[in-house]
């Protein structure tokens, strides 16, 4: 009995030890860079452009899905919309859309890596709506 | 029978809490180790050093990036992998390093000091201790006094750099700077304040090194400009992967007597080269001689400081209504003396709306749409 409390303590002492660092910003950095190591990875590029397609199609459902929610502050709506914001033009950017030429296809691996080195510039300030939405993203997923 | 369980689980909670008292004792002690004797290094190494770089890499907030090859890397640790290279290969220069860290707890209850200080004297590493930082206002305090308990004699003999690592540092509001004290700010002014201290008997500082995102503003120029005469600094957006400090590693080489402009430029091109090689996001890499940019600085700094008083008083909570911009880009802004004593590296993005901007001035300015004001 004793032996098992003592280990039970030294187990719980190191499990709380253990940083947490995992947080929202971190996760959507991760989901964009999974999505450039995947457009990288494929040779085809009709499926670079469905990667990249999907990835932003993805994470604008889960933005609309928050806002329906009506979890978006007004503190956070500017922010929430600046972010929103830039996820459709980098959409329009790959379709060719709204005043945009279209991506080459010999230019998706460097898009993917421009995606993800924005939005760790745009993530780089508080961003607290999207340790919400980076739930929904992965309840998406 | 009943009492002997009660006295061994009593036993065995007193060996538990003492156990963790002597964890924290070991934890916090194993931040604080002399790596050698102080008195016996600066013997050994009887020639006074004649750089002295102060170094603060700010860690508290989100600094992971990726590389292009997908790998995750944080921006802070890195940059200190890189100034402890350079405090290495300086045989004659002073080299401290602060990293202001985020807050933790040990065992869940033993907070554990949020600094790490390195002190590097002729490429040798003479202290490495943690610390506390400012819990409150942040102008440097803590990392002044460890700052005074090592530099060397000759201050004002030496050529002083100085370089700071982290995210845009704010004009104006400045909270939620550090992840792990959201009601604490930190501001250009407040960084200006607590530089002053680090002079001793120097005017200035040879260069500063602003290696963050919007560190080339008038306002930002205009205040570190007091205390440096050189500035080396990023008007737009800086990726993480920040400025390469390769030419630090030769200061002897390098940095000579009166040609500090040109170890700018040398400087500002390596990191220019570095990052466009790697970055699709635009790079904009400025040097702005301090004296020559007076003359645009006075002329706009009423414009400035009215646009940032607006800022203040009507946009706190509102931000992306607020935008940068290159000052060229405003009216008021685009004066005939606005390139003097700037030198800039500029490569637009390579994707989205601006990637055909050619130039940049090397001002970045604030803009606001006064109609959404009204609206709101």
């Amino acid at each position: 009995m004793k032996t098992r409390i003592f280990v039970g303590f030294i187990v719980m002492m190191f499990v709380f030890v253990t940083p947490l660092s995992a947080n929202g910003k971190v996760d959507i950095q991760k989901y964009f860079n999974d999505t450039a190591n995947k457009v990288k990875a494929t040779e085809n590029a009709a499926e670079k452009r469905e990667i990249l397609n999907e990835s932003f199609q993805n994470l604008s459902k889960a933005l609309e899905k928050v806002e329906n929610m009506g979890l978006v502050s007004n503190e956070n709506r500017d922010v929430f919309d600046q972010f929103k914001n830039n996820l459709q033009e980098k959409q329009d950017e790959l379709a060719g859309n709204n005043g945009y030429e279209r991506i080459p296809d010999s230019q998706l691996n460097n898009f993917s890596n421009y995606v993800v080195q924005d939005m760790e510039q745009a993530l780089s300030i508080s961003l607290v709506a999207l340790l919400l939405i980076i739930i929904l993203v992965i309840l998406l997923i | 029978m009943q009492n002997s369980h009660r006295q061994s689980t009593f036993h065995i909670y007193i060996a538990c809490v003492g156990l963790m008292v002597f964890c924290s004792l070991l934890f916090s002690s194993c931040a604080q180790l002399p790596i050698q004797n102080y008195s016996q290094v600066l013997k050994e190494n009887e020639h006074a050093p004649i750089y002295s770089i102060v170094c603060i890499v700010h860690g508290d907030n989100n600094y992971i990036y990726h590389d292009t090859t997908g790998n995750k890397l944080s921006a802070d640790k890195e940059t200190i992998t890189q100034i402890i290279r350079v405090a290495q290969q300086n045989q004659n220069a002073e080299v401290f390093i602060f990293h202001q860290k985020p807050a933790s707890n040990f065992l869940l209850f033993f907070p554990t000091k949020d600094g790490d200080f390195y002190y590097y004297r002729n490429g040798q590493l003479i202290a490495n201790e943690s610390y506390w930082r400012d819990q409150k206002e942040s102008q440097l305090n803590p990392e002044l006094e460890l700052f005074n308990s090592y530099s060397a004699d000759n201050k004002s003999e030496m050529k002083k750099i100085f370089l700071y690592f982290g995210h845009q540092i704010p004009e104006y509001g400045g909270e939620g700077y550090d992840e792990s004290y959201p009601e604490r700010t930190f501001t250009v002014s407040d960084l200006a304040t607590g530089l002053i201290n680090f002079l001793g008997d120097s005017e200035k500082f040879d260069m500063s090194i602003l290696s963050t995102c919007y560190g080339g503003t008038p306002f930002t120029i205009d205040k570190l400009g007091a205390l440096s005469k050189i500035i080396i600094a990023s008007p737009e957006n800086l990726h993480l992967s920040y400025f390469d400090l390769a030419p630090l590693e030769q200061l002897d080489e390098k940095l000579r007597i009166g040609n500090n402009i040109s170890f700018a430029k040398n400087f500002a091109q390596n990191a220019f080269d570095k990052l466009t090689m790697n970055v699709q996001t635009s790079v904009s890499i400025a040097i702005y001689d301090v004296d020559s940019t007076k003359q645009y600085l006075n002329e706009i700094r009423m414009s400035y400081t009215n646009t940032l008083t607006n800022l203040k008083l009507q946009f706190q909570t509102f931000p992306s209504i607020v935008k940068q911009c290159d000052c060229a880009e405003l009216p008021s802004y685009l004066l005939p003396q606005m390139n003097k004593g700037v030198t800039i590296f500029y490569r637009p993005a390579r994707f989205g709306r601006l990637k055909n901007k050619q130039n940049h001035s090397g001002w970045e300015c604030w803009k606001y749409d006064a109609k959404i004001t009204n609206i709101r």
